[in-house]
C-alpha cells in the first residue's frame, strides 16, 4: 500500500437557505425571555432558517446534497471519481420530519450524487463532525487507502431553536444556547497534496470526556420537537478553553516548534458567538504568549451552524476574493464531548 | 504488520434497569481492556459504531459518553495522557464494525494511534427492546481492542464494500412529526418483506466476490456472517452492529476443533450495502 505525506483541501461548497430570521424576529417568538437581549449576549444579528415545504429541499439531507454538488462543481473531480463519502450531520432530517438512523446519510448521498463505488459512512461528533470526517479522510488518503473523498454535512439546526422558543422560561434555561443556531450545509473535497502551496500540514483532535455530559441533544419530553441542553457556563469556562492551546502547544513542542513560528495568517474558531470567539482567542494568546492571527467569522450573519461552521467560514472567505494565495489557516474545533484540536493548512488553489 | 484483535467482549443488559449504550459499551470496553491487561490511558482512539441509543440522543457522540465511562482522557489539563484520546461515532448500519476496522487500519498505518477500541452497542431508545414487538434488534454491546501485530501474516486483510444497485430495504428512523412527547422512547425500524432472504443472498455474493478477488480458499475459512443470533439470551432479538464481535468470539471457540485457520467477516446492512474482511488470528 502506498503512503503519502499530506492531503489537501481541493474544493469547498456550501448551501444556505434563502430565508433570513433576524434576532429580534426570533426573540419575539420566545415570550419566556422577557427583555433579555439575545443579540448583545451572542453577537448574532441574523441566521438562515430552512423552508419547511418538502419541495424546497431544505431538510438536512437536501441541503447536504446541494452543498456536495456545489463543491463538486468547483472540483476537478466528478462524483464517480470519489473513493469515499463521509457525512457528518448531527440533525439527520430527511423526507420531512424523519430523523434518520439507518441507512447512513452517506450511503444515500453517495447514491444520489452518483458516487456508486464510494466507501460511505456517517460520523457523529457534535459540532466537530466535519472536522472528524476531515481527520479520518486525511488519514485514509495518507495511508493510501483512498485517493480522494468528500466530507459533507447539512444541518436543520434551527429545529432546536423552535423547541427552545416554546419551552424557555428565562435566560438561565439550559436551552438558551439553542437560540444561537442557524441552518446550513457545507462540503469539502480532499485529495493528495503534491505541492506545499496546497497542503493540510496537520490535523490533530482530542476528546476530554469528563465534560461529555455538558451539552446533550435529544427529543424533548415537554413539547414535540428536538432539543439541546447546554451548561454554557461550564462548557465555555476558561479551563475548557485552555484545552486547545495546551494540546496544540504540546503537539508543536514535541516537534521542536512553537505557535508563533507556525506563522498562521488566519484563525477560524468554532462559530459559537462573537464573545466566545474573542474569549477563545484571548485565552490562547495568553497561553501561547503569542499574538493571534486575524480571526475570521460569519457568526453575526449565520449564527452557530454546528458541524459546518469552519468550512462555511472558510468558503465565504475564499469566495470573497480577497484571500491571499498561499495564506496559512488554523481551524480550531470546540464541540460537545468535549472535542478540541487544530487543523493547519496552506491554501492556494482551492475550488470554490 | 497487520492489525489484530487483542481482546473482544460482549455484554447483555441487566434486566432490572433500562438498557443503556453508555453502560453496555462501557462494560464491554472495560472487559476487553481487562482481558488484554492494558490501561484505558493507552487508548488513542475510540470509535462507537452503534446505531440505536437511549433517548435517541444525537449529541454528543455516544463515543464521548462511553469514553468517560471507560475513563479515557478525562481532562487533558488535569491529567495529561500521552495518548490524548479521541473518540467519535461512526454509523453505517450493520457494516459499522468493518468500516471502523478499515479506518483503524489507516490510523495505525499513519501512526495516528497505537491502540484502537471499537464499541458496537445498540439499545432500544426506551430501554428494553423486548417491549417493542416491531423492533427487531437485541439490546447488546460488543467491544474490540485492536493494535499492531509483530506477526506479518496475522491480522485483517483489506476491507471491501459492495453496494447493491437497488433501494434500501431497511430503514430506521424517529418520525418527529408523529412522536409527540414520546420522542425519547420511540423508534421505527421498517424492513421490506423478504429482507432475510435478500440479506443471506447478499452475504453469500459478497463472500464469493471477496474470495475470488483475493484467492481465498473458503474451505479453510470460517465465515463470520450477519445472521448470528443472540441465542444465549432467548427472545431478545437479533444482534445488530455488535454481530461481528459476537460472531468472532464464537468463531474462536469453533476454530479450536476446526480445520479453518482464518475468518472471513461478512456484514450486510441498510443501503443496501455489504462489507467483507479476511482475518488471520496470530500464531496460525
Amino acid at each position: 500500500m502506498s503512503t503519502t505525506a499530506h492531503s489537501r483541501i481541493e474544493a469547498l461548497g456550501v448551501c444556505l437557505p434563502a430565508a433570513v430570521q433576524t434576532t429580534p424576529q426570533l426573540a419575539a417568538l420566545v415570550p419566556g425571555l422577557g427583555d433579555v437581549d439575545i443579540e448583545k449576549i451572542t453577537g448574532i444579528t441574523e441566521r438562515r432558517v430552512y423552508d419547511p415545504e418538502p419541495a424546497s429541499g431544505e431538510d438536512s439531507f437536501g441541503m447536504a446534497l446541494a452543498a456536495a454538488r456545489d463543491a463538486l462543481e468547483s472540483s476537478r473531480y466528478g462524483a464517480a471519481d470519489l473513493d469515499i463519502v463521509i457525512s457528518a450531520s448531527i440533525t439527520r432530517f430527511k423526507d420531512g420530519d424523519r430523523f434518520t438512523f439507518e441507512p447512513s446519510f452517506a450511503a444515500m448521498l453517495a447514491r444520489e450524487l452518483g458516487a456508486r463505488s464510494a466507501i460511505h459512512f456517517d460520523v457523529s461528533n457534535a459540532c466537530a463532525g466535519m472536522m472528524t470526517g476531515v481527520w479520518l479522510l486525511d488519514r485514509m488518503i495518507r495511508s493510501g487507502a483512498v485517493r480522494r473523498g468528500l466530507v459533507v454535512s447539512g444541518e436543520q439546526a434551527t429545529r432546536v431553536a423552535q423547541t427552545a422558543a416554546r419551552e424557555m422560561t428565562d435566560s438561565y434555561d439550559p436551552q438558551f444556547a439553542s437560540l444561537s443556531v442557524g441552518d446550513s450545509a457545507a462540503a469539502v473535497v480532499l485529495d493528495v497534496s503534491t505541492d506545499a502551496a496546497d497542503r493540510i500540514h496537520y490535523i490533530e483532535l482530542m476528546t476530554c470526556s469528563e465534560y461529555s455530559h455538558l451539552c446533550m441533544g435529544m427529543p424533548s419530553d415537554r413539547t414535540p420537537g428536538i432539543s439541546l441542553y447546554t451548561d454554557n457556563k461550564k462548557m465555555h469556562d476558561r479551563d475548557r478553553l485552555k484545552l486547545w492551546p495546551r494540546f496544540h502547544g504540546d503537539f508543536l513542542a514535541k516537534r521542536g516548534r512553537a505557535f508563533a513560528g507556525e506563522e498562521f495568517d488566519f484563525v477560524i474558531q468554532h462559530q459559537v458567538g462573537t464573545r466566545f470567539i474573542d474569549y477563545a482567542n484571548q485565552t490562547a494568546e495568553a497561553e501561547f504568549a503569542a499574538p493571534m492571527p486575524t480571526s475570521l467569522a460569519v457568526v453575526e450573519r449565520y449564527g452557530n451552524t454546528a458541524t459546518t461552521s469552519h468550512f462555511l467560514t472558510l468558503c465565504e472567505h475564499l469566495r470573497a476574493g480577497s484571500a491571499r494565495p498561499g495564506a496559512k489557516y488554523l481551524l480550531v474545533p470546540a464541540a460537545s464531548g468535549v472535542v478540541t484540536g487544530a487543523l493547519s493548512a496552506t491554501l492556494t488553489n482551492v475550488g470554490v | 504488520m497487520g492489525m489484530v484483535i487483542t481482546a473482544a467482549a460482549t455484554v447483555l443488559p441487566d434486566p432490572s434497569a433500562p438498557a443503556s449504550v453508555v453502560d453496555l459499551a462501557g462494560r464491554a470496553a472495560r472487559g476487553a481492556l481487562a482481558r488484554a491487561r492494558v490501561p484505558a490511558s493507552s487508548i488513542g482512539t475510540l470509535i462507537n459504531v452503534g446505531v440505536y441509543r437511549e433517548h435517541n440522543t444525537f449529541e454528543p457522540a455516544m463515543a464521548a459518553l462511553i469514553q468517560k465511562e471507560v475513563g479515557i482522557n478525562l481532562d487533558y489539563i488535569a491529567d495529561p495522557e500521552p495518548a490524548a484520546g479521541f473518540s467519535f461515532d461512526l454509523m453505517n448500519g450493520a457494516c459499522g464494525v468493518l468500516n471502523a476496522v478499515q479506518v483503524g487500519q489507516a490510523l495505525l498505518d499513519t501512526g495516528s494511534t497505537e491502540r484502537l477500541l471499537i464499541t458496537a452497542a445498540d439499545v432500544h431508545p426506551g430501554g428494553d427492546a423486548r417491549l417493542d414487538a416491531d423492533y427487531p434488534y437485541a439490546d447488546l454491546a460488543g467491544a474490540l481492542l485492536l493494535e499492531r501485530s509483530a506477526d506479518p501474516c496475522a491480522g485483517f486483510g483489506p476491507v471491501r464494500h459492495y453496494t447493491a444497485d437497488r433501494p434500501t430495504d431497511v430503514e430506521g428512523y424517529l418520525d418527529t412529526g408523529t412522536m409527540g412527547r414520546h420522542g425519547r422512547t420511540t423508534i421505527t425500524v421498517r424492513r421490506e418483506p423478504g429482507h432475510a432472504e435478500r440479506l443471506g443472498e447478499r452475504a453469500a455474493r459478497a463472500a464469493a466476490d471477496y474470495a475470488q478477488e483475493f484467492g481465498i480458499d473458503l474451505d479453510r475459512t470460517l465465515v463470520i456472517g450477519p445472521s448470528t443470533a443472540v441465542d444465549d439470551a432467548g427472545g431478545r432479538g437479533e444482534p445488530h452492529t455488535a454481530a461481528p464481535v459476537l460472531g468472532y468470539l464464537r468463531a474462536l471457540e469453533d476454530v479450536r476443533s476446526d480445520a479453518c485457520d482464518q475468518f472471513l467477516f461478512v456484514s450486510v446492512g441498510a443501503g443496501p450495502s455489504a462489507a467483507c474482511a479476511l482475518y488471520r488470528p496470530e500464531g496460525r
